[in-house]
């Protein structure tokens, strides 16, 4: 029965999907792709909730430690430290909480070099990607703080403009 | 049973390439790239702060070289240039710009944008002062970081870059 049947359908001319033109399309595509994928300099993601300004420069990126400024809240790494409403309320330049995990990424950096044998006599790199709707005070107090825990090698993170 | 049928019709009709596994391959693999792509292309703009140290050495030398001391301050209304030697200019700015809420308004015909003057007044400046690569940005507190990243960007490119970034009192 099944045998029959499957004879039937052999002797009929099949209708097949032509995926061959879709094929060509799928592999200019994955290439250029791949293509965007070998870029020069550090790829950086912007942070989530955070607007880059966009900007004429045209410097690399590099891997460096990474703040960011949302309208809402100051992280370093990733983790939330403190609220930009709180910074813009206190009087002080110094960030505690920041200047406490920069610190430690200090420390940590000279443990490591320390393990190599060799001595941390630069300054350190950090990269802030601020919002950019955030007011220069936050961004002051996050650079003051930046540069009081030696990491006076700060870059700004902005959207080329092409 | 599924794969000999298909065998068995390919065979006896046409000689396919069976690219259908290919298909699902490519078809899992172009939206996984799509995601991971980066389509911004972000850079940086380099800000190298000296130690607080040299800060009061670096004072000394800039007053000692007879420099330009270019500033650029940016005030809620307006950008105001001024330099040794400089005659001080102010650009007024479209003040809606605050409450747009980052939407830029399109500049009205004919008048160039306050930006646009300010670049080539600081070119001019430039064109002036070949051997100057310094300049000082000046933000009061409220000031928008995209403001400040604008100015810098005109200041840069008017081939001054060499730029400290001030805050002023209020």
């Amino acid at each position: 029965m099944r045998r029959r049947r499957r004879k039937q359908r052999g002797a009929k001319p099949t209708g097949k999907l032509r995926i061959t033109s879709m094929m060509d399309i799928l592999t200019v595509l994955l290439l250029f792709l791949l293509k965007s994928f070998v870029a020069d300099g550090e790829n950086m993601t912007p942070a989530p909730g955070v607007e880059l300004p966009k900007s004429t420069s045209t410097e690399n990126t590099e891997s460096s430690l990474v703040v960011a400024i949302s309208e809402n809240d100051l992280t370093i790494g990733g983790e939330p430290v403190a609220q930009v409403a709180q910074l813009m309320q206190s009087d002080r330049m110094l960030i505690e909480a920041l200047a406490a995990r920069l610190d430690a990424a200090w420390q940590k950096r000279e443990h490591i070099a320390a393990a190599k044998g060799e001595t941390v006599d630069e300054l350190g790199q950090v990269t802030i990607q601020g919002d950019r709707e955030i007011p220069f005070e936050v961004l002051q107090k996050v650079m003051f703080t930046c540069q009081q825990s030696g990491y006076g090698n700060i870059s700004l993170a902005v959207i080329q403009n092409s | 049973m599924a794969f000999k049928k298909r065998m068995g019709l390919g065979n006896a009709i046409e000689s396919d390439l069976e690219i259908l596994p290919l298909m699902n391959l490519f078809v899992v693999l172009i939206p996984m790239l799509l995601l991971s792509a980066v389509f911004l292309e972000i850079s940086v703009i380099r800000m190298n702060l000296p130690p607080e140290v040299a800060a009061e050495d670096a004072q000394d030398n800039s007053g000692a070289k007879e420099s330009l001391l270019l500033a650029v301050t940016i005030r809620d209304d307006a950008f105001v240039v001024e330099g040794r030697g400089i005659e001080t200019a102010v650009i007024a700015r479209e003040t809606a710009k605050a409450d747009a809420g980052g939407v830029v308004p399109a500049a009205e015909d004919g008048a160039p944008s306050a930006e646009t003057r300010l670049q080539e007044l600081l070119a001019g400046i430039a064109a002036a002062h070949p051997e100057n690569e310094e300049a000082m940005v000046i933000a009061r507190k409220q000031t928008r970081y995209d403001d400040i990243v604008g100015v810098m960007d005109a200041v840069r490119d008017a081939g001054m870059p060499q730029i400290s970034l001030l805050g002023a009192g209020n």
